[in-house]
């Protein structure tokens, strides 16, 4: 059996369950730990915050047996006999019923912060899946899981086990993973992290204050590196006070943290701990830990630090395997002109005039779809305006003279230096014809720069609108003030540093959000601010607009993006399900999909059609800062502040290169315009380039890849590091390649 | 730290503490910030303390208060965001509805008015005035700027019956920066402004030069209507139209 079924929490299901207690296969185990999910949205209505139980005999069954189980620990054992004979009860209900554990109960975040008076005196022991330990259990362990929905009395979250001898289970179970056998030891230590962590907050939660400080010091050494700054943050909380306010620790103590083990490991594993003295572990293990069991060889260690980092583990093959449409929109046949009087003609035919204009050779090639491209009409996009026809021509005529780069044929780099910034700069962003720089600052301004020798005007008041000559040919240039022409415009409006910002692809719009929680549209016409739009009470970290304009994304501190439309004053489409907060977004070049880096690792694939989560990639050991589609919508590449690109292959999923080289947090990503060449800006003040042809050609998707998602990465980083080119002290923001293939770099200036 | 001078005592704290959280690179001016900030919280809170005590009628303050405290000043100033369950469903109802069908041949595309930031934000009083004689003369605007952010309504230069500001029949998106227009009103001899004159005030259009208030034009019309009828004056031109030109 491979899969585990995430499926969502079935009341009936449970109750089979309780029936067959030691069936010792690790399928219904997993089943188990499947049906433990914390229920995906759509699930239950009463799941989420809901505090009454939904109706029906299962819950009701569970409430009694609940029930039973406190007037047993209590030694009501006359209540306990006449309630068992009221309710019917079988006699050996009681000790049959399985670990209905906790579901990442969504009321678990929420029923937990209610109940801190309530401690293990209020609580109801229930006996978990083996057999062996249920004798023992009720003197020893008093286990009560949350539940999906909550009941106030049934979801104390108590403790498992004497506290006192946590740390003796970890012990434990570490000299048994030092004693397997080497191929299995790499998997089977992935235990250790998650495992020490929930101990520690169950610790601090159930107020054992000496204890999680004393089981903290003694472990925390052992873990891997790159959970450093975790482990940090952990340190600093001892109180249960401190976790109250801190989301993040609190959804990953609902959540399941996801390990993906093979068949033999984890029936290593099981074997182990279902013995009698091991049993506590057990069930933290079923309550808090997500196994994703495999059938293949177990990974090296190598392969298993490549994938993991994140703060919920790695991915689950199934959050893996929605079908996604990488591929590009057909682009529109526009002819182009012979000479000015020819009008520009857009069909899709492209039926040929009396004086054979030249059809654009950009344009798709196949009247076949695509299969993996979407649709046109899949989500609705703005058609093209005359405007927007023009500016697609001179694209491509621009894209006749483009440079072809290579590895021989490197691009020339022009890094525009922001001087007394006062390490204010905190955003960047070039249009896509290079005329225009935008610098969102620390200050709360908004400055915008042209980058030609044309100035910036602004159109004339109304008064002085009135005074032109409205039918002349240049109208569109008398509409514009001389006298107010300058090098650059401050756009003044927020109260926060500017964090994100974007232009339009039609050069109307400026968009900039920032930490005042807002976002605001600018036109770039009139150098004003149009609307602000408000939904993210919590400072906005990164915006961009569509590439076919009027749609934008948002992503802030309150872990949720917003897909937005110009002409709505609220969002169309929230994207939750991060832990951490979402510090980069960008748009697929086909504008169906989006894709969120957080920090909490990973990096998040949505469908703007549905709202739903597509792919979840982690691998990554620092908050994501930077993100970049390759052109063909295939692949992405990511950076983070551990200082590697991530390389991805969105249809299949799975990691498929990794660049190290650089030594600090690496802030912008941009592919060439032919996808050649990838070029990564990073705070250590280089610029590097990839190649990126290389690093996505040999690739061995074979099936079982994709299946496992075995992945076997090359160290070729030196190979395809193309160049590294050092600016003067100067932390790389913004990258952008000019449509001839020209590098454009952007920072501050920092002496 | 080599300094002649001592370090004060806190300062050392914090010192130690910024270390204990790993944070080992900063600005020397950080730590005063972090002073200034543990001051201004813990003062905060023992003067709530202090006001929870006093109102249980205690005679000192005691723990309970300042748990209070903190737990009042929590949800006050340090809120958190909403929990994981709560965006999940909310994200789930919203992701139901669909996209919605964009409309084409449409300007530019923005939310209505009244969540733009394109409305004026000031608004007219309607002035009343007896004026003495003289045909054409102009009579002192009266300018009131009220910070009106909310009103769709641009007062508009209407007919002379109607001197107060009128709504306007769809509010007119003035994409230019701001502008201000005064009324003048029309020098009639009869107190009440509200008589139909059949005659139209004539307009011009005066430009005043950007003042103190940076770009912002000052545009002013004036209502002269001639102490006869309607005959001579001139015909007023419906500028405010063109004026609110989507641009």
């Amino acid at each position: 059996m491979a899969a585990v079924q995430g499926g969502l929490v079935d009341a009936v299901e449970k109750k089979d369950i309780k029936t067959e207690p030691s069936e010792d296969s690790g399928g219904n185990n997993n089943a188990n730990d499947g049906r433990l999910l914390s229920p995906p949205p759509g699930s239950s209505a009463s799941a989420p915050g809901g505090n009454k139980p939904p109706a029906g005999a299962p819950e009701d069954q569970q409430t009694l047996l609940a029930v039973l189980q406190f007037l047993r620990k209590n030694n009501l054992a006359e209540s306990v006999e006449i309630l068992r004979r009221e309710a019917g009860l079988p006699e050996d209900a009681l000790d049959l019923k399985a670990g209905d554990s906790a579901g990442a109960g969504s009321g678990g975040a929420g029923g937990t912060v209610d109940l801190e008076g309530e401690d293990a005196s209020s609580l109801l022991s229930r006996v978990t899946v083996s057999s062996s330990a249920a004798a023992q259990a009720p003197t020893k362990v008093t286990p009560s899981e949350d539940q999906p929905d909550v009941n106030v009395v049934l979801s104390a979250y108590s403790q498992q086990g004497d506290p006192a001898l946590y740390g003796v289970y970890y012990s434990g179970l570490k000299r048994f993973i030092e004693s397997v056998l080497d191929c299995h030891r790499a998997e089977l230590s992935q235990v250790f992290y998650p495992l020490f962590v929930h101990m520690y907050l169950e610790l601090v939660y159930n107020n054992h204050e000496n204890e999680a400080k004393v089981f903290f010091e003694k472990f925390s050494g052992d873990q891997e590196c790159y959970y450093e700054d975790d482990l940090r943050v952990l340190s600093s909380l001892t109180k249960k006070e401190h976790m109250r306010g801190n989301e993040t620790l609190l959804d990953f103590r609902t959540s399941k943290f996801v390990l993906r083990i093979s068949r033999d490991s984890y029936q290593l594993l099981k074997r182990h701990l279902q013995e009698r003295q091991n049993n506590q572990i057990w069930n933290i293990i079923q309550e808090h830990l997500y196994i994703d069991i495999f059938d293949g060889m177990p990974r090296s260690k190598s392969q298993i630090d490549a994938m993991s980092g994140s703060l919920a583990g790695e991915a689950k093959r199934e959050a893996n395997k929605a079908k996604v449409y990488y591929g590009l929109l057909k682009e529109p046949e526009i002819e182009l002109p012979l000479d000015d009087e020819d009008e520009e003609a857009e069909n899709e035919e492209g039926k040929p005039k009396k004086k054979k204009p030249k059809k654009d050779s950009m344009g798709s090639k196949s009247k076949k779809q695509d299969p993996n491209a979407p649709s046109q009409t899949r989500i609705p996009l703005p058609e093209l305006k005359d405007s927007d026809k023009l500016d697609k021509i001179m694209y491509m005529k621009e894209a006749t003279k483009r440079i072809r780069l290579g590895p021989d044929n490197l691009p020339s780099i022009c890094f525009y230096s922001f001087l007394n910034a006062y390490q204010g700069l905190t955003a960047v962003d070039f249009t896509d014809d290079s005329s225009l720089i935008a610098g969102g600052f620390a200050d709360s301004t908004v400055r915008v720069w042209s980058v030609t020798p044309k100035k910036l005007r602004k159109v004339k008041s109304a008064a002085d609108l009135n005074l032109i000559d409205k039918e002349s040919d240049d109208v569109l240039e008398r509409i514009m003030d001389e006298k107010t022409a300058s090098e650059s415009k401050i756009l003044y409006g927020h109260s926060g540093p500017v964090y994100g910002i974007s232009f339009s692809p039609d050069r109307n719009y400026l968009l900039t959000c920032s930490e005042d929680g807002t976002i605001r549209l600018w036109s770039l016409q009139t150098f004003t601010c149009l609307v602000g739009y408000k939904g993210h009470n919590y400072p906005v970290w990164d915006t961009q607009f569509s590439p076919h304009g009027y749609y934008f994304i948002s992503g802030g501190h309150d872990r949720v993006a917003r897909l937005w439309a110009t002409d709505h004053y609220q969002p169309l489409r929230m994207f939750s399900g991060h832990l951490a907060d979402i510090t980069s977004t960008r748009f697929h070049p086909n504008s169906n999909y989006v894709v969120t880096g957080s920090s909490d690792r990973t990096i998040r694939l949505w469908d703007v059609l549905t709202g739903n989560c597509v792919r979840i990639f982690t691998g990554h050991k620092g908050p994501i800062h930077a993100l970049a589609f390759s052109p063909n919508g295939k692949f992405l590449a990511s950076g983070a502040t551990d200082g590697r690109v991530l390389l991805w292959d969105i249809g299949h999923g799975l990691m498929i290169g990794e660049l190290k080289g650089h030594t600090d947090t690496i802030y912008s990503l941009k592919f060439s315009r032919d996808g050649e060449i990838l070029a990564s800006g990073s705070m250590d003040n280089t610029v590097r380039l990839w190649d990126a042809t290389k690093a996505f050609d040999d690739l061995e998707t074979d099936d079982f890849t994709a299946a496992t998602g075995h992945i076997h990465l090359q160290d070729n980083s030196q190979e395809l590091l193309l160049g590294t080119y050092m600016s003067k002290s100067t932390p790389v923001i913004h990258l952008h390649f000019t449509r001839r293939n020209l590098l454009l770099a952007a920072g501050a200036y920092n002496p | 730290m080599s300094a002649p001078k001592t370090i004060p005592k806190d300062a050392q704290v914090m010192i130690q503490i910024l270390k204990d959280m790993g944070i080992t690179e900063y600005e020397p001016r950080v730590i005063n910030q972090m002073l200034e900030f543990t001051y201004r919280y813990v003062t905060t809170i023992i003067e709530d303390a202090k006001i929870y005590a006093t109102h249980a009628k205690k005679s000192s303050v005691d723990a309970d208060d300042i748990k209070l405290a903190i737990q009042c000043r929590m949800d006050q100033s340090f809120t958190s965001p909403p929990p994981r369950d709560f965006l999940l469903e909310v994200a789930r109802q919203k992701n139901q509805t669909p996209l919605p069908l964009i409309k084409p041949y449409t300007g530019p595309r923005l939310p209505p008015d009244r969540y733009c930031l394109t409305a004026p934000n000031y608004r007219l009083k309607s002035v009343q005035k007896k004026v003495s004689s003289s045909a054409g003369r102009i009579s002192v605007p009266r300018l009131s700027v009220g910070a009106v952010s909310s009103r769709p309504s641009t007062p508009t230069i209407g007919t002379p019956s109607v001197q107060s500001v009128t709504t306007k029949v769809g509010t007119p998106v003035s994409l230019t920066g701001q502008r201000f227009t005064v009324q003048i009103p029309p020098p009639s001899q009869t107190a009440s402004t509200k008589t139909t004159t059949p005659s139209t005030p004539a307009v011009s259009n005066v430009l005043i030069n950007p003042s103190l208030i940076g770009s912002k034009n000052i545009l002013i019309t004036t209502n002269m209507v001639s102490q006869n009828s309607a005959a001579e004056s001139l015909k007023r031109k419906h500028e405010d139209e063109d004026d609110y030109d989507a641009l």
